[in-house]
């Protein structure tokens, strides 16, 4: 990019990048203003050069500051070896800043944390595996997860616990999935046993194929789920004649941004086994399979609306 | 496509058969998942195969070497688009609730970040931080100098030196 710029570019933007200097240093006096508007008027390519300083400013203007604060100057910047740098930085910086750096976000802080759409696999210190889902977060200790946000699926040849706000589960080694719901958090067992203590309530025990919630209040009546089927494990999405709305919900997980339906949708059967990895791709394949089209607004902005017939 | 450019050995075709398998490896080592690595190995492929039509996929005596420099390439901008993202999402959380923007304005301000994020991209940190006070902000060159512990004519120097930095990569 720069490095290639041809000499002229590199010189007019060189000389831009003075005059904008001298301008934000303390304003710039009549006749400096005038050499500026002479400076402009030289080329094309100099009007051009002062026009895309301006376009650029009104970028930065147009954007909410705290937000862009904090992520464009976000701590991890200095690739991590200037770590010292950025908390002899932090302490000079305004409160407002701040705000963001010590707001406490649990899965923020935690030891271990998935951004949306990712997904992570990580070894147990005492044997075992430990696989999160998108969006989550855990603590880990030794012989005890803490699931803060999100979803995990444990393998566990040995006694281990993990910890909700609502209870906690106790194995002496199972594979088992956990995940958090709006209330609660889902616990399903593939193999082994898996014992749900509430934080008030009866202790259940669950067993391969057996599934249920763990509340504040107790758990739920234990269902049963197939264990053989393929999950987000291994990357896939199996649905048989869900609504369509269910199964936008999950991806939705999957995906940073918006995804927005129309309510005519909601309602339409869904049957197919979609990847994760590709949430576009998934969207166009529906598109191909059900009457309704999608609309990219942005990359991350996306409406599902009914297909509307043409001629 | 037309294979005329490149030793036979060096065809996409041929690179893809022999070394897909290891790249994938060599990226989810990195990335800890298997699924971002499947994404990248593919994405530094497409890149060969654009190089290989734009003629410019030059005669490889190391391959690997080859493959590493672009898939590490691609490495680094996944790190730092995810590391963009998840800093704004948790700025987001933070925010009181009355300034927390419409959700289609969350992500179009999201947009924006990644491209000024790319545009920064290269910047030494002080030559940045100077430029990202002063420009969302609104800080004088005093104040920067001050919060950098530096001299204003340190701070006029970042500056113009950003502010160059920006109009070339803009052309």
């Amino acid at each position: 990019m720069s490095a290639h710029a041809a000499e002229p570019a590199r010189r007019i933007a060189r000389e831009a990048a003075q005059w904008l200097v001298l301008r934000d240093a303390g304003g710039l006096g009549p006749e400096q203003a005038a050499a500026l508007q002479h400076w402009r008027a030289l080329s094309e390519a100099h009007e051009a050069a002062w026009q895309r300083a301006e376009a650029l400013r009104q970028r930065f203007a147009g954007l909410p500051a705290p937000l862009a604060l904090a992520s464009l100057d976000r701590p991890d910047l200095g690739r991590r070896r200037a770590l010292k740098q950025v908390l002899a930085l932090a302490t000079l910086a305004p409160a407002a800043w701040l705000a963001y750096r010590q707001a406490p976000v649990a899965s923020w802080r935690a030891d271990l944390r998935t951004a949306t759409g990712e997904r992570r696999d990580v070894d147990l210190p005492g044997g075992g595996r430990l696989h999160l889902n998108t969006a989550s977060a855990v603590n880990l200790g030794s012989g005890v997860i803490e699931l803060v946000a999100g979803e995990i699926a444990v393998e566990t040849p040995g006694p281990l616990r993990v910890e909700r706000a609502e209870g906690r589960l106790l194995t002496d080694a199972a594979r088992f999935c956990v995940r958090q719901l709006e209330v609660g958090c889902l616990v399903s067992v593939e193999a082994g046993t898996v014992r749900l203590h509430p934080a008030t309530g009866q202790v259940v025990a669950l067993s391969a194929g057996q599934r249920a919630g763990l509340l504040p209040t107790g758990t739920t009546p234990v269902t049963r789920f197939d264990p053989e089927q393929p999950d987000w494990r291994q990357g896939v999405l199996i649905v048989e004649n869900r609504p369509l709305g269910t199964v936008l919900r999950e991806l939705d997980r999957y995906r940073p941004g918006l995804l927005r339906w129309d309510a005519a949708l909601e309602a339409l059967p869904v049957t197919g086994t979609f990847r994760l990895d590709d949430t576009d791709r998934v969207l166009a394949l529906l598109a191909a399979t059900l009457p309704l089209e999608v609309h990219y607004r942005t990359r991350y902005w996306v409406s599902l609306v009914p297909r509307t017939h043409v001629g | 496509m037309t294979d005329a450019v490149a030793a036979p050995g060096d065809t996409p075709g041929s690179l893809y058969r022999e070394h897909r398998s290891w790249l994938e490896g060599w990226l989810r080592r990195r990335l800890g998942n298997a699924w971002d690595a499947a994404d990248l190995t593919q994405d530094t492929f497409v890149r060969v195969l654009a190089a290989h039509q734009q003629r410019t996929l030059p005669t490889l005596a190391e391959p690997r070497a080859y493959l590493l420099t672009i898939g590490r390439r691609l490495l680094i901008n996944h790190h730092k688009r995810r590391s963009l993202e998840q800093a704004y999402l948790d700025a987001l959380a933070c925010l009181p609730e009355a300034e927390v923007p419409s959700p289609e304005q969350r992500w179009l301000v999201l947009e924006t970040l990644h491209a000024l994020d790319e545009l920064l991209d290269g910047l030494p940190l002080a030559v940045r931080r100077a430029f990202l006070w002063s420009q969302l902000e609104g800080l004088d060159y005093a104040r920067i100098a001050e919060r950098l512990a530096v001299s204003e004519r340190t701070v006029k120097r970042y500056m113009a030196r950003a502010y160059e930095h920006c109009l070339l990569v803009e052309l």
